[in-house]
């Protein structure tokens, strides 16, 4: 069923031109790169606030409601672009253990950045950031060191992508 | 190309760390993970002010004075992605040095995105803390954006043009 789903991807016309022309697959690329570094940077932001290491001069609900917007929108760009760069190769992604390792990172990653921004100022009115909201803005960090370290493997490791 | 830095590409990727990251199956990509890494914390802090400046976002919100709060780690992460992309770099110096778009990247986009940075770096403050962003604050704020936006495009076309 999903290989399926992968071949008909693959097959796509629209979706094979815009991954065979060198332009707009380099232009799909400059886009996945660059949302990812304003997603993984901003997130790392206001995990870093939790943990009292950046901006506290800063309320944190404050700078979490600047930052999640800008987030959430650079996820929007980096899902899109990652898609068109899966569908190019579909059903070798299909086959690629690096590559479920990666998405499976990243969901958790961003499952992680939902109940920060859920939670954020809740822990704000607290005294103290609570030790497990601090926790988890490390866990958060290191999901998306993670992700971008499965995100090299997949094209080192097994030359897709 | 220039001979003297075709001898020194020929010079870098044969030092040993150099062959030792080539020659092994996990350094390269952990090479690579480390410079994205510091890309995403340099370019994050970044975008962070620049957002600001460029008041964008939730209109209820105060002006944020976030540029001399993320100065460090906006530095560290620079850190970071220097050392990255130097150690890439050695692994195949001669080639990055013939190509037009690394040479473009490190050559004109990097110094020009710098030198912006600095100048938005040490005037952010006072912008920060007028009750309207002046227009250059905006300006030079996108500007900064599209900049290592450019760069970024120079990077992925390293290897289309090579």
């Amino acid at each position: 069923m999903l290989l399926h789903i992968c071949r008909w991807l693959q097959d796509n016309s629209f979706l094979a031109v815009i991954n065979g022309t060198a332009w707009t697959a380099a232009a799909v690329e400059i886009v996945h790169y660059f949302s990812m570094f304003i997603l993984v940077g901003l997130m790392v932001i206001v995990d870093l606030r939790v943990l009292g290491l950046v901006g506290l001069r800063q309320d944190a609900t404050q700078l979490a409601d600047r930052l999640f917007p800008w987030i959430w929108g650079s996820l929007a760009f980096n899902f899109l672009s990652g898609f068109l760069m899966f569908a190019g190769s579909a059903t070798a992604y299909y086959r690629n253990d690096i590559f479920y390792d990666k998405m499976g990172v990243t969901l958790v990653a961003i499952v992680a950045n939902i109940i920060v921004q859920q939670k954020v100022s809740k822990w704000n009115q607290l005294p103290a950031m609570p030790a497990w909201a601090k926790l988890l803005a490390v866990v958060s960090i290191g999901l998306w060191v993670g992700a971008i370290i499965a995100g090299v493997e997949v094209p080192a490791l097994t030359g897709v992508g | 190309m220039d001979g003297s830095l075709v001898i020194f590409g020929h010079w870098l990727q044969n030092r040993p760390y150099a062959l030792a990251i080539a020659g092994s199956d996990w350094a390269y990509p952990l090479v690579q993970a480390t410079h994205f890494t510091g890309l995403s914390i340099w370019i994050g802090t970044i975008a962070a002010v620049d957002v600001s400046l460029l008041g964008a976002g939730k209109r209820s919100t105060p002006p944020m004075q976030l540029s001399d709060e993320l100065l460090i780690w906006n530095w560290i992460g620079f850190a970071i992605a220097v050392t990255g992309g130097f150690l890439l770099f050695s692994v195949s110096a001669e080639t990055y040095l013939t190509n037009i778009a690394f040479l473009t990247k490190l050559g004109l986009l990097i110094p020009l995105g710098l030198v912006l940075h600095v100048v938005i770096q040490r005037k952010a403050p006072a912008w920060e803390k007028a009750s309207e962003t002046p227009p250059v604050a905006k300006v030079a704020g996108l500007a900064e954006l599209l900049l290592w936006l450019c760069v970024a495009t120079a990077a992925v076309l390293i290897p289309y043009v090579g």
